[in-house]
């Protein structure tokens, strides 16, 4: 029958198991109401002998674990009703003579330890004098169920029972009511035999099975746990009786049973069950303990719940424990909690040599937090984690043979916590480059990884807006970016991804804007610092990272001339700083580029002419020059030409500083480049602009510029109108002199007499006659939209004239 | 006469003094009955009167005289006609002559030895009854009345006990110790069993009680062996290093002193019989005699569970110091001496199943039945699967490497004994 039943077990094990699981719960029931039945009548022989029936189904070896524990509660349950009549009978002083012998004639071990449970517990509760001698008793007899399912679950209710009763003080007023060690003793005895039986499940059957098993074990599992539980609640349990018999206790059954699932679980345990100060206590030996585990344990997750643990401890009470550890000599030494635990960590570390990398990594992740939360003062101790992960990724390039962590594996994962942890926990760069070992870390990362650090690293100084203010510091944080900052030997080849290559470069140059101090001095001293480092870059990066230095060096120029008062050699200074922006654009210009230095030349101009110390007419020639003949030399497309030669001019056009001298060649070259245009509309615009490099305005209460040349402004709108009408196309033609029209107003109001009003009307008439001659269209409507606002400026003009310059007398618009 | 209907007839009360202070004892009778009867201890006085009433009140009963016996017998049930008188004492009471009316004779069997305990065995009883006799000419009027007898022994309170380490080779080795070889009819076996080496999976453990009596002498011997109790003490596969607890009480079945070779006649001797039962209904079974004895009732300690008797559970190592300081001890009582069972026991035969229907073992009866309650409940449904009974003798292993010196140097023996320890089905297996 019994074969049969596993047959068909098999077959289909969830049916089958709950038709066993009721038929069984039937008898139960039947034998639970019998049993009542009987003790209403005071039959208790009768009542035990169905109790013993009911105890009977207790012996199946046919249901699952969790089966088998729902038939467990509903017997237990009913076994509450006898302990509870014996509980009442003997209190009413109405005892049977030993009964307690009596139910140990019951011939099948596990109805008769069940039984003997029951008797005992009540006998305890009605006579404390016997509490010590049946606790021992029970536990000890216990023993004889060896089946690891009916044992476990017989021990739990042993457990169970006797859970109120436990002698929980250090001096009992009779020594048969027994102590809180004769608690621990019989707790752990328990434990043990407990930890023996469920490690033993593991070992029996198929191994086929063993998925099955694992998993009927880990539900299995909290039996075990419980009597952990029960040790903690002892309450008069000290540290020091922990440390003496608890803990040991517990360790040594942990350690020998050489199972890893024992292990990994009921060190976590451990961990959980007793308080903090416990542990505090007792750290080194604990973690001794864990050295010594299994391979198999992911030793990793225990010392991380504990480190957890004690770190929210240490932070609860901010950091005031009292740590201190026996020495071998017999003395007691204050520790830090960090320093125990690194020490033990690298002994574990060392000792387990199958411990996967990542969990080493993890490992120090955890100390890391533990540094961090609990010594947040110690930034060597943050260092020391630093090293020894260092130390670690060394070691795992010189197995794997490469010299980075290859992207999205375990270690790699775990170094980027470890790097971004303290990156997010101090939020400030600064920090950072104080830790010796930060950068080197980083380094073990592969190209994407460490690009990922450095954008975070970025973006966390943008956000919280923090200043690198000295040349070391700006070292240092370039340093952490090195990945950002030039090539690398293990970069992709291809620029694959140029977008977001842009964007980190993007990101770089933003932060060099934080490059700042307060002082000048150093500022300039930051800023070079940062040229010499960056300019490794190469012309890829420094196209980004360069205007943010030449901007700088701009911006500082015009503190030192609100410093001029102050510092007496500013001029000086100045010459220096735009020395090195000169030599900066060079760079730029040596790495093939044109457009980005000439704007940073005529930016530099500008600058220049403004601030106007000594020599500076010169310097700006130079920088205009130099812009010029990148104009000359390097740029060759039209539109680029025609944008640039725009720019020179407008520049020009501000810069007051030039004598004559300078001037001359320059407006010369400039009108000429402009003629020189390729396509006529580019010309006509182009040379319409020159007419500015002639003609200066008065405005803002500039004085008149000594320069200015009215017929030569007057003879450039002249030649681009004649350009203008060179084009074909009458839409382009009316356009530009639409804009030259223009042009004339605005020259004309700036003062230049020799654009007269009939000029002016010449130009309107042609325009007119050209749109005349054109096709409506957008392009078209556009265009006499724009020359109607014109004409409606000068009508304005000619209503209400502007006192201050010259006014249309004689021209009338029809 | 009686049997025509006339003439004198006469009834024979035997009355005994302080009948109603006097302990009685229940005895098995040979129709499997129990009976309250009368307890008497060796060299106790038999004193009483025997009362003869007549039936016709006003004539005479001639006799040829009345006496009184007090006889010990044995009684062999295959050899029912011959009865083995061991005792056989006899009071005249009164001379021939006639009986006028109803008369009182007192007698006395003045301390009188009585060497056995009553006993009533399958094959054989032993009783004592003493026996009134109206002598007739042609037919005696008799009456029979039995008592109970109990023979008491003391032992001293140290005793030594039963030390053992067996096994089969590479496959079991255990060690097993019960607290003592001799225990009183009230006591409490205390033990346990280390494993030493376990190859096997094993199912659950037994210690049983069985009682061998054995009949007759030489060729005529007969042996019946009962098991009277079956007590499971362990459920479950142990590992090495495992100790298992054994504490068995003995008060509550059904037992007799040890009896050996009574009057040449009988012996009754008791045996534990500690058996492992694998995975595959493989037993293996190591006896070990006992001797019983009854307890004078006033000496008896009661036994409160506030005391519960345990052997200390040492680890390892201290059992192994027990075991090599108490070497002597152990090799006493190791049977090293071939016992009559041993020797049945070697008699190798193929070890094959074999089915058997025998009596049921497990049939007991007990004084008081709660106990066979408790203890009859389920062992037996386990018996069942019994198809296969190959049994082992387990001998005492070769010298462990822990032990100084070899515990004994018996060899090994494998056995197969197949009227033995033939679990029965018994019970209804929950089917």
């Amino acid at each position: 029958m019994k074969v049969l039943a596993q047959m068909t077990n098999q077959v289909s094990p969830v049916e089958e198991q709950e038709k066993l699981l009721e038929e069984a719960l039937n008898i139960v029931k039947v034998q639970a109401f019998q049993m009542k039945r009987c003790l209403d009548k005071s039959k208790l022989m009768d009542a035990l002998k169905h109790a013993s029936t009911m105890l009977g189904e207790l012996r199946t070896s046919l249901l699952s674990p969790k089966s088998y524990y729902e038939l467990y509660m509903a017997i237990t349950d009913e076994l509450r009703h006898l302990e509870l009549y014996l509980l009442e009978e003997f209190q009413k002083g109405r005892k049977v003579a030993d009964l307690y012998e009596l139910v140990q004639y019951a011939g099948n071990i596990v109805p008769r330890l069940y039984l003997l449970i029951t008797v005992g517990l009540v006998y305890i509760k009605t006579n404390t004098n016997l509490r010590r001698d049946l606790l021992k008793d029970l536990v000890e007899m216990c023993r004889g169920v060896q089946h690891p399912l009916r044992g476990l679950f017989l021990r739990n209710y042993l457990l169970q029972c006797t859970r109120n009763v436990l002698p929980d003080t250090h001096e009992a007023p009779n020594e048969n009511e027994g102590t809180v060690r004769d608690a621990v003793d019989f707790v752990l005895m328990n434990f043990a035999e407990m930890n023996k039986l469920w490690v033993r499940m593991q070992h029996q059957g198929h191994s086929r099975d063993k998925e099955r098993r694992e998993r009927e074990r880990s539900e299995l599992r909290i039996l075990v746990g419980t009597n952990l539980v029960r040790l903690s609640q002892l309450e008069s349990v000290t540290v020091e009786d922990y440390r003496r018999m608890v803990l040991p206790g517990i360790l040594e059954q942990v350690v020998s049973c050489r199972d890893a699932i024992a292990q990994e679980y009921l060190m976590e345990c451990i961990i959980q069950v007793f308080p903090d100060e416990f542990h505090l206590a007792n750290l080194q030996p604990f973690l001794k303990s864990c050295a010594e585990l299994q391979p198999g344990v992911n030793i990793k997750n225990i010392i991380i719940a504990l480190i957890e643990r004690l770190a929210s401890y240490s932070q609860r009470n901010e950091g005031n424990m009292n740590l201190s550890v026996v020495l071998e000599d017999g003395q007691e030494q204050e520790v830090q909690l960090f320093e125990v635990f690194s020490d033990q960590v690298a002994a574990i570390t060392q000792s387990r040599v199958d411990m996967p990398q990542e969990d080493m990594l993890s490992l120090q992740l955890a100390l890391l937090k533990l540094a961090q939360r609990c010594h947040p003062d110690k930034l060597n101790y943050v260092d020391r984690v630093l090293a020894h992960t260092d130390k670690i990724c060394t070691d795992i390039h010189q197995s794997s043979g490469q010299s980075t962590l290859e992207h999205h594996t375990p270690v790699f994962k775990e170094l980027m916590k470890i790097i971004k942890l303290p990156c997010d926990h101090y939020k400030n760069i600064l920090v950072l480059i104080k830790l010796s070992n930060y950068a080197p870390l980083i380094r073990h990362l592969s190209y994407q990884g460490r690009v990922m650090i450095a954008v975070h690293l970025i973006n966390d100084v943008l956000e919280t807006n923090t200043a690198i203010s000295t040349p070391q510091d700006v070292e240092a944080v370039l340093g952490l970016l090195d990945v950002l900052v030039k090539d690398q030997p293990d970069q992709p080849p291809s620029e694959s991804d140029v977008e977001d290559f842009v964007e980190e470069q993007g990101l770089l140059a933003r932060l060099i804007h934080h490059f700042k101090s307060d002082s000048a001095d150093q500022q300039y001293l930051i800023t070079s610092t940062a040229r010499k480092i960056l300019q490794g870059g190469g012309a890829r990066r420094i196209q980004h990272t360069f205007p943010p230095l030449v901007f700088h060096a701009y911006r500082l120029a015009f503190v030192y001339k609100d410093l001029k008062d102050q510092d007496e050699m500013w001029e000086k200074k100045c010459q220096k700083i735009f020395q090195f922006c000169h030599q900066t654009i060079t760079m730029l210009v040596k790495a093939e580029l044109a457009e980005l230095p000439l704007r940073l030349y005529l930016q530099g101009a500008l600058a220049i002419s403004e601030i106007g110390f000594a020599n500076h007419e010169t310097i700006a020639y130079e920088f205009l020059s130099q812009a010029f003949s990148l104009y000359e030399d390097e740029i060759s497309d039209s539109k680029a030409q025609l944008a640039a030669i725009t720019l020179i001019i407008a520049t020009f056009e501000q810069i007051n500083c030039f004598g004559a001298e300078n001037a001359e060649p320059m407006r010369t070259q400039c009108a000429l480049a402009a003629s020189k245009l390729l396509k006529k509309p580019d010309q006509s615009r182009a040379v319409a602009l020159c007419s500015h490099l002639f003609w200066k305005g008065t405005r803002d209460g500039r004085p008149v510029w000594a320069l200015n040349d009215a017929s030569r402004a007057l003879d450039c709108l002249k030649k681009a109108a004649r350009v203008a009408q060179q084009c074909m196309d009458g839409g382009v033609q009316a356009q530009l002199l639409a804009e030259l029209l223009g042009r004339y107003a605005l020259l004309r109001e700036r003062g230049n007499q020799s654009l007269t009003p009939s000029l002016i009307d010449a130009i309107i008439q042609k325009i007119r006659e050209e749109l005349a001659n054109l096709d409506q269209s957008e392009e078209v409507e556009q265009i006499t939209k724009h020359f109607h606002n014109t004409l409606q400026h000068l009508k304005n003009r000619i209503e209400s004239p502007d006192p201050e310059s010259l006014g249309y007398e004689g021209l009338t618009l029809s | 006469m009686s049997f025509f209907g006339f003439g004198q007839t006469a009834d024979i009360e035997i009355v005994f003094d302080d009948a109603d202070k006097r302990k009685v004892a229940e005895v098995k009778t040979d129709d499997g009955k129990k009976e309250k009867l009368l307890l008497y201890y060796d060299g106790e006085t038999v004193s009483g009167k025997v009362n003869v009433t007549l039936r016709k009140p006003g004539s005479k009963l001639e006799h040829q005289g009345i006496k009184v016996e007090l006889i010990g017998q044995i009684e062999l049930f295959y050899d029912r006609g011959n009865h083995h008188e061991f005792i056989s004492l006899v009071k005249e009471l009164a001379r021939p002559g006639d009986l006028l009316q109803h008369t009182s004779y007192p007698f006395e069997f003045a301390n009188v030895e009585k060497p056995y305990e009553v006993y009533t065995g399958s094959n054989v009883r032993l009783r004592y009854f003493l026996r009134a006799t109206i002598v007739r000419r042609l037919t005696d009027i008799t009456k029979e009345v039995d008592i109970a007898v109990h023979t008491l022994c003391s032992y001293p309170d140290v005793l030594n006990s039963i030390k053992m380490e067996v096994g089969i080779e590479d496959c079991l080795h255990i060690e097993f110790e019960y607290n003592k070889s001799k225990y009183h009819l009230k006591d409490v076996i205390v033990g346990k069993i280390y494993f030493l080496l376990v190859r096997i999976k094993i199912k659950h453990m037994e210690i049983s009680i069985i009682k061998r009596e054995t009949t007759g002498s030489g060729p005529n011997t007969f042996t019946e062996n009962e098991t009277v109790a079956k007590y499971e003490i362990m459920d479950g596969a142990p590992v090495r290093g495992e100790s298992i607890p054994i504490r068995v009480f003995l008060a509550g079945y059904d037992l007799t002193p040890t009896m050996r070779d009574i009057n040449n006649k009988f012996s009754v001797r008791y045996y534990l019989n500690l058996v492992l039962m694998d995975t595959e209904d493989r037993r293996y079974f190591k006896q070990q005699e006992v001797i019983l004895w009854r307890k004078s009732d006033k000496s008896r300690l009661p036994l409160h569970p506030h005391h519960p008797q345990t052997v200390s559970y040492q680890g390892h190592q201290s059992l192994r110091k027990q075991s090599v300081s108490s070497d002597d001890n152990s090799a006493r009582a190791t049977p090293s001496n071939p016992d009559p069972e041993n020797v049945m026991q070697r008699s190798v035969s193929p070890s094959m199943p074999e089915k058997q229907n025998g009596p049921l073992q497990m049939e007991r009866e007990k004084p008081e039945a709660f106990i066979d309650k408790l203890a009859g409940a389920h062992i037996n449904e386990n018996d069942t699967n019994d198809t296969s009974d190959e049994i082992e003798e387990p001998k005492p292993v070769e010298k462990l490497p822990v032990v100084d010196k070899p515990l004994i140097a018996e060899k090994p023996q494998i056995a197969e004994k197949p009227t033995l320890n033939r679990p029965e089905p018994a019970g209804s297996p929950n089917q």
